[in-house]
C-alpha cells in the first residue's frame, strides 16, 4: 500500500546498504552468489494449504526468481499440536548456513506470551527476513441497535462468536473490556468462516474479520444493510506506534475508538494488554526467520529481493489477495519492533492469565 | 447461468483439459486405493503441480482427483477389509463379507455404479441448489446441527446387533477416545498426559485404519490361507449391476443423505456414509443378511460417500467454509489463485463453478468406469494367498497412518487401537458404533458448547429442534418396537465368524473398560463445567452398563476353548508381535531398513517364498514405499541406532 508508512530508520539504512553492497561485490569479484545451485528449505509449522501455507508458497517462487544464483525453495509442513512440533524442528535443526527457514504466524507467538512451557524456542536466536502485517476489521449488525461505533458505549448484550480465547480472538474480547462495552465471546467455533456464518444467522451480532475475507464476505453484506462497520485493530508505525489501517484508512482503530467514546488516551491494564498482544496477532503476524547467525548475505539478499518486489507489478497484482492488501516488509525494518513484540513483562502476563482464566475459564498448566 | 455451463463445458474440448481430468483421475484412484490415504495425501501430491497451472486447470486436476478417492477407495475395503480412507468403513461391515464369499466382484461392481450415480445425483443437487443454497445453509444454526449429530449417533444404536450393550458400551468408549485433546474452546486438554501429540486428539485415519485394519489383517494371517475359499467368476460383476437396478431406490435416498452431510458444516463424509448405512438397515423389512454379506449394506453408504463431497462444495463456494479436510485444502487453492469465494462468487466466478461442477461429473463417471473395468480383476486377489499381500499392506497402513501427523504416536496408536480392534472382535464387540461415536464426538460437543453458550437452555424449543427431536424419538421408538417383533437380527460384522476368547478375557476386558471410564470420570473432576459435560456424558453410562455386563458375563457358563482356537490365538498374537517389531525396527532403524528387514523375513519365514522372488519384492515395496513418502513429503525420523552410530 502506498499511504503505509515504513521507513527505515537511517543507520538500518546504512547497514543494509553496506550488506547489498558487500553482496554485490563479491558477486562483481567473480565468487559465485552464495545461493547459487542451493535449496532453501522451509519449515511451515502449519497444514498444507492453510493461510501460512499459501503465503509462503505464493511468494517463494518470486524469491527464487529474485536471489542470486535461483535457489530452490522446499516446504515442509509439521503442521498440529500448536505449531509447537514444527517450531521445535527448526529451533533444533537450523544451522548458521541460511539454507533451512521458518514461517510463523500468530498462533507461535501466544503460547510464548503466555508462558506456555511447552513452547521451548526464543524467538531472539532469529533474524526475521520477511514480514507481512495482516489486518483485522469489526462490525456489527444493526439489530443490536448499532449505527455507528459511537453506539457501542450504550448497545446492550453484544454476543461475539471466537475459536479459542488464547488465540486471535484474545485481541477483539481485550478491546471488549477496554472499551467497557456489554459484550461477551461465545467461543468454540472451527473458524473465523464458521463465526461469520453465526453472524449471518443472528446468533452472534458482534464480529471481525481479516482484510481479505472482509472483503470478500462483509462488504456484501454492508451493502445489504445487514452489517456496520466498525473499526480496525490497527497497524504500527516504525516506532511501534499503533496507526490506522491502510488497507481501510477511513476505519478508526481500537484506540481511536476509545479516545471518542471516553474523551481521554486510552490506559490501564487492558491498554498495556492490548499492546502486547496485538502486534503479534495483526501487525507483524507473518514472519520469515532465519537463524541470527546466518552469515551477512543471507539476509542482505533476503531484503534486497523484498525491495525489488515491492515495485515488481507483477508480484503487486498477483499477490495482492494473499498479502491481504499489505506490503511484504523488510524484516530489519521491523526487527526491534517484532522483538519488543515477543517480550512480556510478568505483570502483564499475569493479569491477562488471570483475566482469561476468570472470564473464559481457561485452564494453565 | 446455462450460458457459463456452457463455456466451461466448451473448455472440455481441448486436450489440456481432459488429460488434466484424467491425470487426477488417475491419481485419486491410486491414492485411494492406498489405505489411510484419501483426498488430502492427493492434493499433498498434486500441490507442487497445481502452483504452475492457470486456475481453471487447476480446478480439473485437482477435483479430478478429489473425485474418485471415495470411489477407489472401496477396493481395499471390500477384498481386505482395510477402510481405504476412514470414510469407506462402511462399506466394510456387508463388502467384506461378500469378497469372502467370493462375490468380491459383485460387490465391487455394485459399489462402482452406486458410486458413480451417487456422485452424479450430487452434482446435479449441487447445480440445482445453487441459487438457493445461501438461505438453506443459513437456517441451520448450532442446536440444529448438534440435533443432527445426535440422529447420527442414534443410527448406531442400527449397528450394535445381537448385542444392543456391547454396541452402547462400545460408542460410548468411542465418544470417550473422541473426547481426547484439546476442549471445543481450547480452555482445557483432556487426558492428554502432557504428550503434546495428543493435543488435538488422535487421527481419525489412525483410529480407523487400526480398529478396522489391522484387525483383519492379523485375523486372517491367523486363520492362514486366501480371503475367499471359493471364487465365482464370469457374471459376478453383472450381478453386482443388476443389484443397483434393483435397489435404486437405495442409491437416490443414500446420496441425498450424501449431499445434506456435505452441504451441512461439521458431518463430512465419514458420518454421512454410517448415517446413509444406518438409515438402510433402519428401513429394510428384513435385517437378517446384513453385516454378513447383504448387498444393499454396500449401495447405501457407497452412493452417499461420493455425493458428500459435491455437497461439500456448497458451503466450500459459497461461504468460505469448507465441511471437510479436502474442502479445506480446494479453499487453499482458490486463495492461492487470488479467488476469495463468498457470495459474489456466484456473479463474478460463475464459469469457474461450472469447470468445478463439470469436473466432478466427469471425473466421477471416467472414475468409476475405471474401476468398474478393473473389477473382475482385482476380484482375483482374494485368490492370492493372503501371506503374501500382508507385507505390502501393512507397509502401506503404516505409511497412511504416519502420514496423518507424521509423528510415531501414530504408528503407536494405529497398534494400541489395532489390539483394541482384535479384542473386541474376538469378544463379539461390534466395532462400526465404536467408529461412529469416534467420528460424531468432536461435532457433536462443538454444537452442544456452542448451543448452550449461546442459548442456555432455550436452544431446547427452537422449532427445528424440536422436529429433529421428534424425528430422534421416532427412530428409537422403531428400533425398539422392531426389536419386541423380534424382527431385529443381528447386525454385526463378521458374526459369521466365531468369536475365539471365552469367558475369562471376556470378564477382565469388561473389567478394564469399566476401570478405565472410571478413572476417566474421576479425571474429569478437574475439568471446566462446559468441558466436563461430555467426558462425564460418556464415562456414566459406560460404567453402569459395563457393571451391567459384567454381571451377564459372570453368568455365563464358561466355555472351554478347543485346541485349535487356542493355535489360531497364538498366532494372531504372534503377528501382533511382528507388527510390534516392526514398529520398534523403524524406531531403532529408520524406515527404509526397517521395512526392508520385514518384508523380506516375512515373506520368507511366514509366507514360505523362496528367498529370490522374497528378495525381488523386498526390493520393490521398499522402492515403491520410499517413493511414495518422497511424493508426499513424508519424514521419516532417522533410526536411533544410526544417529548413534553417526555421533559417535
Amino acid at each position: 500500500m502506498k499511504n503505509m508508512r515504513f521507513k527505515a530508520r537511517p543507520p538500518m539504512r546504512w547497514l543494509a546498504a553496506l550488506g547489498l553492497s558487500l553482496a554485490l561485490a563479491t558477486q562483481a569479484l567473480g565468487a559465485a552468489p552464495y545461493y547459487e545451485g542451493k535449496t532453501i528449505e522451509t519449515i511451515i509449522p502449519f497444514p498444507v494449504a492453510g493461510g501460512s501455507d499459501i503465503w509462503i508458497r505464493i511468494i517463494g517462487p518470486y524469491l527464487e526468481k529474485q536471489i542470486p544464483g535461483n535457489p530452490k525453495f522446499n516446504y515442509r509442513n509439521i503442521a498440529g499440536a500448536r505449531g509447537i512440533p514444527g517450531m521445535m524442528e527448526f529451533a533444533m535443526k537450523a544451522k548458521a548456513d541460511g539454507f533451512l527457514l521458518l514461517v510463523s504466524s500468530a498462533t507461535n507467538y501466544f503460547p510464548v506470551l503466555l508462558g506456555d512451557k511447552a513452547a521451548k524456542y526464543d524467538f531472539r536466536q532469529w533474524k526475521p527476513l520477511l514480514v507481512n502485517p495482516v489486518g483485522g476489521i469489526m462490525y456489527a449488525s444493526p439489530a443490536a441497535g448499532v449505527k455507528r461505533v459511537e453506539d457501542l458505549a450504550r448497545a446492550k448484550n453484544l454476543i461475539y462468536g471466537g475459536i479459542s480465547a488464547i488465540g486471535l480472538d484474545m485481541i477483539p474480547l481485550i478491546s471488549f473490556e477496554l472499551l467497557e462495552m456489554d459484550a461477551r465471546g461465545v467461543l468454540g467455533f472451527k473458524g473465523r468462516g464458521e463465526a461469520r456464518l453465526a453472524f449471518e444467522r443472528g446468533e452472534t451480532n458482534i464480529d471481525y474479520q481479516t482484510t481479505p475475507a472482509y472483503n470478500a464476505q462483509v462488504v456484501p453484506l454492508i451493502k445489504e444493510g445487514k452489517a456496520i462497520p466498525l473499526m480496525t485493530f490497527g497497524q504500527l508505525d516504525e516506532h511501534g506506534n499503533i496507526v490506522r489501517d491502510p488497507a481501510v484508512p477511513d476505519l478508526p482503530t481500537v484506540p481511536e475508538v476509545y479516545e471518542k467514546l471516553k474523551g481521554k488516551k486510552p490506559s490501564g491494564k487492558f491498554w498495556d494488554t492490548y499492546k502486547v498482544f496485538m502486534p503479534s496477532a495483526f501487525a507483524v503476524q507473518k514472519i520469515l526467520w532465519v537463524k541470527a547467525d546466518a552469515p551477512a548475505e543471507v539476509p542482505a539478499v533476503f531484503y534486497a529481493a523484498a525491495e525489488r518486489l515491492e515495485k515488481d507489478k507483477e508480484f503487486l497484482t498477483k499477490t495482492d489477495k494473499i498479502l491481504g492488501g499489505y506490503p511484504l516488509l523488510r524484516g530489519d525494518r521491523l526487527e526491534k519492533t517484532i522483538q519488543q513484540a515477543f517480550q512480556i513483562d510478568a505483570d502483564t502476563q499475569r493479569f491477562v492469565k488471570e483475566w482469561v482464566g476468570r472470564k473464559y475459564r481457561v485452564k494453565f498448566d | 447461468m446455462w450460458d457459463a455451463a456452457l463455456v466451461a463445458l466448451e473448455r472440455f474440448a481441448s486436450l489440456s483439459h481432459l488429460g488434466m481430468l484424467l491425470a487426477g483421475v488417475l491419481a485419486g484412484t491410486v491414492i485411494g486405493i492406498l489405505p489411510g490415504l484419501g483426498g488430502i495425501a492427493c492434493v499433498a501430491i498434486l500441490l507442487p503441480f497445481i502452483y504452475t497451472l492457470d486456475v481453471h486447470t487447476a480446478m480439473v486436476l485437482l477435483i479430478g482427483s478429489l473425485a474418485v478417492v471415495h470411489t477407489s477407495d472401496t477396493i481395499t475395503s471390500v477384498l481386505i477389509g482395510t477402510p481405504g480412507s476412514a470414510a469407506a468403513a462402511a462399506t466394510i461391515l456387508d463388502g467384506h463379507p461378500l469378497a469372502k464369499q467370493g462375490q468380491a466382484a459383485r460387490a465391487l461392481s455394485a459399489a462402482f455404479l452406486s458410486s458413480m450415480i451417487g456422485g452424479l445425483i450430487g452434482t446435479l443437487f449441487l447445480t440445482l441448489s445453487l441459487p438457493i443454497a445461501r438461505p438453506l445453509v443459513l437456517l441451520f444454526g448450532s442446536p440444529e446441527l448438534l440435533m443432527l449429530c445426535v440422529l447420527g449417533l442414534s443410527f448406531a444404536g442400527f449397528l450394535t446387533g445381537g448385542a444392543p450393550l456391547k454396541g452402547g458400551l462400545a460408542a460410548c468408549l468411542g465418544l470417550l477416545l473422541g473426547s481426547v485433546g484439546a476442549a471445543p474452546a481450547e480452555a482445557v486438554y483432556r487426558y492428554t498426559f502432557d504428550q503434546l501429540y495428543l493435543a488435538d486428539g488422535i487421527p481419525l485415519v489412525g483410529v480407523a485404519l487400526g480398529i478396522f485394519g489391522i484387525t483383519e489383517i492379523v485375523d486372517l494371517l491367523a486363520k492362514g490361507g486366501r480371503i475367499a475359499e471359493r471364487v465365482d467368476l464370469g457374471e459376478g460383476w453383472l450381478q453386482g449391476v443388476r443389484d443397483v437396478v434393483q435397489h435404486w431406490g437405495i442409491v437416490v435416498r443414500g446420496s441425498l443423505i450424501g449431499v445434506w452431510a456435505g452441504i451441512l458444516p461439521g458431518i463430512g463424509a465419514t458420518a454421512g456414509s454410517w448415517m446413509a448405512y444406518g438409515h438402510v438397515v433402519a428401513m429394510s423389512r428384513d435385517k437378517e443378511q446384513f453385516g454378513k454379506g447383504d448387498i444393499r449394506g454396500v449401495i447405501a453408504p457407497e452412493s452417499a460417500n461420493n455425493s458428500v463431497e459435491a455437497g461439500d462444495l456448497i458451503p466450500t463456494l459459497l461461504f468460505s467454509v469448507p465441511g471437510g479436510a479436502p474442502a479445506a485444502i480446494l479453499l487453499g487453492a482458490l486463495y492461492f489463485y487470488g479467488i476469495q469465494p463468498g457470495p459474489r462468487m456466484v456473479q463474478e466466478n460463475l464459469d469457474l463453478i461450472f469447470t468445478i461442477i463439470w469436473s466432478f461429473a466427469f471425473a466421477n463417471a471416467i472414475g468409476a468406469g475405471i474401476c468398474l473395468f478393473l473389477s473382475p480383476a482385482l476380484a482375483r486377489l482374494t485368490w492370492v494367498p493372503f501371506g503374501r499381500l500382508a507385507p505390502a499392506i501393512v507397509v502401506t497402513i503404516f505409511l497412511g497412518a504416519f502420514q496423518s501427523s507424521q509423528d510415531f504416536g501414530d504408528l503407536f496408536a494405529l497398534l494400541a487401537l489395532g489390539l483394541l480392534g482384535w479384542l473386541m472382535k474376538q469378544l463379539g464387540w461390534p466395532r462400526a458404533p465404536f467408529l461412529v461415536g469416534f467420528v460424531l464426538a468432536k461435532p457433536t460437543e462443538q454444537y452442544l458448547w456452542l448451543s448452550i453458550s449461546l442459548y442456555d437452555l432455550e436452544w431446547l424449543l427452537r422449532p427445528g429442534v424440536i422436529a429433529l427431536g421428534l424425528l430422534l424419538l421416532a427412530s428409537i421408538f422403531w428400533m425398539m418396537f422392531e426389536k419386541r417383533r423380534g424382527k431385529q437380527r443381528p447386525v454385526e460384522e463378521s458374526s459369521d465368524e466365531a468369536v475365539l476368547l471365552g469367558k475369562a478375557p471376556s470378564v477382565l476386558f469388561t473389567l478394564c473398560v469399566a476401570v478405565v471410564s472410571g478413572a476417566a470420570l474421576y479425571e474429569a473432576r478437574s475439568f471446566p463445567y462446559l468441558g466436563a459435560i461430555f467426558p462425564v456424558a460418556a464415562a456414566v453410562p459406560t460404567i453402569f452398563m459395563a457393571v451391567a455386563q459384567l454381571f451377564f458375563e459372570l453368568r455365563a457358563p464358561g466355555m472351554t476353548s478347543g485346541f485349535e482356537t487356542q493355535a489360531k490365538i497364538r498366532k494372531a498374537l504372534g503377528y501382533f508381535s511382528s507388527l510390534l517389531l516392526l514398529f520398534l525396527m523403524i524406531w531403532l532403524l529408520g524406515f527404509g531398513i526397517a521395512t526392508a528387514l520385514f518384508t523380506f523375513f516375512f515373506l520368507y519365514a511366514s509366507a514360505g517364498m523362496r528367498w529370490f522372488p522374497a528378495l525381488i519384492y523386498t526390493g520393490a515395496m521398499v522402492g515403491v514405499a520410499l517413493f511414495m513418502g518422497w511424493l508426499l513429503g513424508l519424514y521419516w525420523p532417522q533410526g536411533l541406532l544410526l544417529g548413534l552410530y553417526r555421533a559417535s
